[in-house]
């Protein structure tokens, strides 16, 4: 069957047998995106969050059927080295990866919660940010985050100000 | 003094994209006794680099954009060998670290490391020769180009990969435009280190960006045009033997190319991953298992004085002064089997055709992953090509790739590229897993609370032996198991007798390197054991600690971390406001390092707040990098004293997926980490593991103070 | 003699006793029944049915006795610190949804169901006893403002309660337990149960 979507902004059609094959391995093995990881396919470690419009989605866990007319990011429509987003920013500053692997996965839920809580508390963060990292990056990551959100802040109010300003 | 450690040889003309240039050597002077190696990485850290090479042997190549590739024999996996092996380059070939790429050096670049990426050895085993064999190549080219440009060598500057001379400049791509033939210089003298740009300085990694934004730079991420996907059967159950399989069911499934049944094992190949999956589920396998094993087994086979004992260090008479039963002090400490649980299953892509096989795989062995490769298909080695590519998480877990052997029979068999992963589940019960470890920790303390005598007992699952990295020849020749007992030795050198007895055991299942092998578990028990000691001697544990430290150089480094962290940690040994301070020291290799944390218990949770960790790595050739090890060496060690454990259940090991095997979670990380490094050594020595010796100890230590409590047994869990 | 006279008695007292012994049963619960041995047992079979199934792992793990959804046939605690949350959805951006969609998962062993989120905090269910949890059900004030017919309703249709006789696979391909009844025999527990007055025996 035919499954239609929008993906890292573009439109994007793919004919498949298994409707219940995983949004993972579409993404990965027809798509060729990579950036998204498997860890597990069980939904437990969390290299394979993306979002669906805009909210963040666990995609080995994730039916392509459930697909159809959504809007999907994943790490590479994220940002880009031209044009990075505040979190990628944030951790490149940082220097957060060290193997790399479930950083994807990391910085695709780090941005959800920023679009949600644009200024955690460390709570916010414990209680959302629960992928794994095997080289245990958290202790960066976390600064990564704070970065982030303060970096997303400054380019909001200096977009008001041009705003108000002009 | 002339010296020539790089033996003449062409300087090869490659054909390849934007290659101008390659300086192919010979026969650098390396050093390739295993045995030695191996022992000298493990005790004193001083690792020579075991090139096993073929020729021609690439190591750099000068591109038309002027860029210098670098060819690493080690492979990235985290710890940032990969930028520090560019600093070392860039400062010896005076290039800027914007021109400076590294890749992975396939093993048809004749570039191959005979040892494996692991220990803690890629820069310390590379400092000298990667610096030399960049130096040479410098003056190479300053040599060529004083001759295109028409004056004398000893008239030409170089900077940032350009060559200046009476006003003239040549790029060092121009300079090696069109070369065949070289001279090999003498190997001219190294810069001094306070001279270098990029050595000693917290470079960006190299590979951030890539990583940053989700480059296809994995093992699981190749591909190759016409790709099929391949599972192979496993069992559950440990010892299962292979008998036979009914496949008529799967060959039926959608998307099934091929079910491949071999003597040893039977896979599918199909058109996608989800495809062979199912098609593998519906194979009836006949497995034969002689038992039927339990954690309770297990824990009885790992006890001391059971398996074959070796005595592994001894000074003075320890053995009779511990044998009188007066103030004679006895303790017993556990630790259990621990999964590596890496990001990134392990798999392989592999093409297979015309008696030629590429293998594209996360690996810390490329050359025994090619030999075995090539040893089951029938090829010579050097129609075998293995394509490193960048590790999502090596740890150990990498260095025995069995599973390749799989991926490229399929292959062979479909005549197609065949990719083929573990799933999770696979990845955990076919683990190499750090074994688990039973200690018995014995001394007396004299009348004003020294240490008079000290024994460690510890019995282990192998570690080193049945790795295929050490034969097994080796094992009688070393005697005990030097992974096993890595940081099990006693570090107290002013102690007047002490002795370290290893007790080996062969466990059912295969246990083998999980970063720092033995350290975490040893140094768990020595440092626990040596704070009860300090209790009873009514004593400062650090002080306790520096007292019974003797004086020489490994002495000295030892203790000026543990004063370094003292100072920087405000260590007391005291409760305040709810929260305690624990403190713990290891030596690994010849790195020593302290660590002090501070601590809470709530509703019977340990929270660790802060760790001040002071380490001694000698030259920190990226300091930043050196951080983020300590940093991460540090929670995984948290991850493994506090959380992790492997089951045997009904004969299966257990878990096999994240969540009920415990992991630390970013709740879980400190939210300090205070780092301080030292340098007292001319090199750069082992940084990778050391961190996680003490962590353990030190939270044990902490909680004992708040709870009167003494965890012998991890994971560490109040009850 | 006495006892002569005693006898003469003891069957009016058995009579007199089982008459008052009735009209008390019949004004328990103004529910006009006419207690009767049989129906009163098969009341308490169709409300032992719907128990047995409401206190199954299948419904109790989504009624937690705190803010933490319980997994497993051992109601374990679930992993990775998920919680309510602030409207049973979980956390702001780390959400039920981001693991559980609306159907079950076969590949990941993620269970699905239409709105999978826990049930509101009045419905904390984890450790009660089936009358106090059957009397919540009940209540109006607990149970989301329903009548008794609203409750037979969202007890026999709403999907994420019939999910339970579908529960789908878990991680390790394993089918989970349903509960102890077919869905039809709970349907119509449920249904007769309620219409007979939805009365809760003592535990």
């Amino acid at each position: 069957m035919n499954i239609s979507f929008h993906i890292n902004g573009k439109p994007q059609s793919v004919e498949i047998a298994d409707e219940n094959t995983p949004l993972l391995w579409v993404v990965r093995d027809i798509l060729d995106l990579k950036g998204t990881k498997f860890g597990c396919g069980k939904a437990a470690c969390g290299a394979c969050t993306l979002h669906v419009d805009g909210e963040a989605i666990r995609s080995c866990s994730y039916a392509v059927k459930f697909a159809e007319g959504k809007q999907i990011t994943t790490i590479e429509g994220l940002g880009n080295e031209q044009n990075p987003h505040p979190v990628q920013q944030a951790w490149i500053e940082e220097i957060v990866p060290q193997c790399g692997y479930c950083q994807p996965g990391f910085m695709m839920a780090t941005a959800a919660m920023l679009d949600k809580i644009p200024n955690p508390t460390d709570e916010d963060i414990d209680n959302n940010i629960i992928n794994v990292c095997r080289c245990a990056t958290y202790y960066r990551m976390r600064k990564a985050i704070h970065r982030a959100a303060e970096i997303s802040a400054k380019s909001k109010s200096s977009i008001e100000t041009q705003t108000t300003s002009s | 003094m002339s010296k020539k450690r790089i033996s003449r040889r062409k300087f090869l003309v490659s054909g390849g994209l934007g290659t101008l240039g390659v300086l192919a050597v010979g026969t650098y002077l390396f050093r390739n006794p295993i045995r030695r190696g191996i022992a000298g990485a493990i005790d004193t850290g001083e690792t020579p680099y075991m090139g096993n090479t073929s020729s021609p042997i690439i190591w750099f190549e000068v591109t038309s954009e002027n860029e210098i590739v670098l060819h690493s024999p080690k492979v990235e996996m985290g710890q940032g060998t990969f930028t520090s092996l560019a600093q070392m380059a860039a400062d010896e070939l005076e290039v800027s670290m914007e021109q400076m790429k590294v890749i992975h050096a396939t093993s048809a670049s004749g570039n191959m490391d005979g040892f494996a990426t692991g220990g803690s050895t890629s820069v310390s085993a590379l400092w000298v020769p990667l610096r030399e064999l960049a130096a040479t190549m410098r003056e190479m080219i300053k040599k060529e180009a004083a001759s295109k440009l028409s004056v004398l060598p000893t008239e030409v500057s170089v900077n940032n990969g350009v060559v200046l001379a009476a006003g003239k400049t040549m790029t060092y791509a121009e300079a090696v435009a069109n070369v065949t033939e070289w001279d090999v210089p003498d190997t001219p003298e190294l810069k001094e280190i306070k001279d270098y740009k990029y050595i000693g300085k917290p470079i960006a990694r190299v590979d951030l960006n890539d990583k940053v934004f989700g480059a296809p730079i994995f093992g699981m991420d190749a591909t190759m045009p016409d790709m099929l996907y391949g599972s192979v059967v496993r069992s559950s159950a440990i010892g299962a033997k292979y008998k036979d399989a009914k496949i008529s069911k799967a060959e039926g499934m959608p998307g099934v190319v091929k079910i491949i049944k071999e003597p040893d094992f039977v896979g599918v190949v199909a058109h996608s991953l989800i495809q062979a999956e199912n098609a593998k589920n519906a194979i009836d396998v006949q497995w034969e298992v002689e038992r039927n094993w339990q954690t309770a087994d297990i824990e009885a086979m790992i006890e001391v004085g059971k398996g074959e004992p070796f005595i592994i260090q001894k000074e003075g008479d320890a053995e009779d002064i511990l044998n009188s039963e007066e103030g004679v002090v006895t303790s017993e400490y556990k630790s259990p089997i621990g999964a590596h649980a890496q990001l990134e299953p392990n798999g392989a892509l592999a093409y297979v055709a015309d008696d030629k096989a590429t293998i594209i795989m996360s690996t810390q062995v490329v050359k025994i992953s090619r030999d075995e490769i090539a040893d089951r298909l029938g090829l010579d080695k050097d129609q075998v090509n293995m394509v490193p590519t960048f590790l999502g998480g090596g740890f150990g877990r990498r260095l025995h790739t069995p599973n390749a052997i799989q991926a490229a029979v399929m292959s062979k068999a479909v005549g197609k590229p065949v990719k083929c992963f573990f799933t999770r589940k696979e990845e955990f019960q076919n683990d190499t897993f750090r074994p688990p470890t039973h200690h018995v920790l014995k001394a007396k303390l004299t009348q004003d609370g020294m240490i008079e005598a000290m024994e460690h007992n510890v019995s282990s699952g192998d570690v080193a032996f049945g790795s295929p990295m050490v034969p097994s020849i080796a094992a009688p020749i070393l005697g005990a198991d030097l992974g096993a007992w890595r940081g099990g030795m006693i570090q107290y050198g002013a102690i007047p007798n002490y002795r370290t007895i290893s007790w080996r055991v062969t466990l059912p299942f295969a246990t083998s390197w999980w970063r720092s092998l033995g350290l975490l578990a040893n140094t768990f028990a020595i440092e626990s054991f040596m704070d009860e000691l300090a209790i009873s001697a009514k004593k400062n544990p650090a002080e306790f600690r520096l007292a019974q430290i003797q004086d020489n150089d490994r002495g000295f480094r030892l203790k000026e971390v543990i004063k370094a962290v003292v100072e920087k940690s405000g260590y007391k040994d005291e409760v305040v406001d709810g929260r305690a301070m624990g403190f713990a020291v290891s030596t690994d290799a010849n790195t020593p390092c302290a660590q002090v944390v501070e601590v809470s218990i709530k509703n019977k949770e340990i929270k660790v707040h802060k760790v001040t960790c002071a380490m001694d790595p000698g030259i920190a050739v990226n300091p930043d990098q050196v951080r983020a090890q300590c940093e991460g060496a540090i929670i995984m060690g948290m991850s493994a004293s506090m959380f992790e454990k492997m089951d045997v259940e009904d004969g299966q090991l257990t878990p096999t997926i994240y969540g009920p095997y415990q992991m630390a979670l970013m709740k879980n990380a400190p939210k300090e980490i205070d780092v301080v490094l030292l340098q007292n050594d001319d090199k750069p020595g082992a940084v990778g593991e050391p961190p996680l010796g003490p962590i353990g100890a030190a939270v044990a230590n902490a909680v004992f103070r708040l709870t009167g409590q003494r965890l012998r047994s991890m994971p560490l869990k109040l009850s | 003699m006495m006892k002569k006279s005693l006898v003469q008695y003891i069957i009016p007292v058995f009579l007199i006793t089982g008459i008052v012994f009735a009209a008390n049963y019949s004004n328990d619960k103004d529910s006009g029944y006419n207690s009767s041995g049989t129906n009163e047992t098969v009341a308490h079979e169709n409300y032992n049915t719907m128990m047995d199934v409401l206190m199954s792992p299948r419904c109790i793990n989504c009624h937690p006795n705190d803010h933490t959804p319980k997994q497993g046939d051992d109601g374990h605690p679930h992993y990775f610190g998920m919680s309510r949350g602030k409207d049973n959805v979980g956390y702001e951006a780390t959400k039920c949804a981001t693991c559980h969609q609306t159907e079950n998962n076969d590949y990941s062993g993620v269970p699905g169901a239409p709105e999978w989120s826990l049930a509101p905090t009045q419905m904390l269910w984890e450790g009660l006893t089936r009358k106090e949890i059957a009397e919540s059900m009940m209540d109006p004030e607990r149970n989301g403002g329903r009548t008794p017919e609203e409750t037979m309703h969202h007890l026999t249709e709403h999907e994420l309660v019939l999910w339970a006789w579908n529960p789908g696979v878990r991680a390790d391909g394993t089918p989970r337990e349903k509960p102890p009844v077919s869905l039809e025999e709970y349907k119509k527990a449920v249904k007769e149960w309620i219409e007979n007055g939805a009365i809760i025996p003592e535990d």
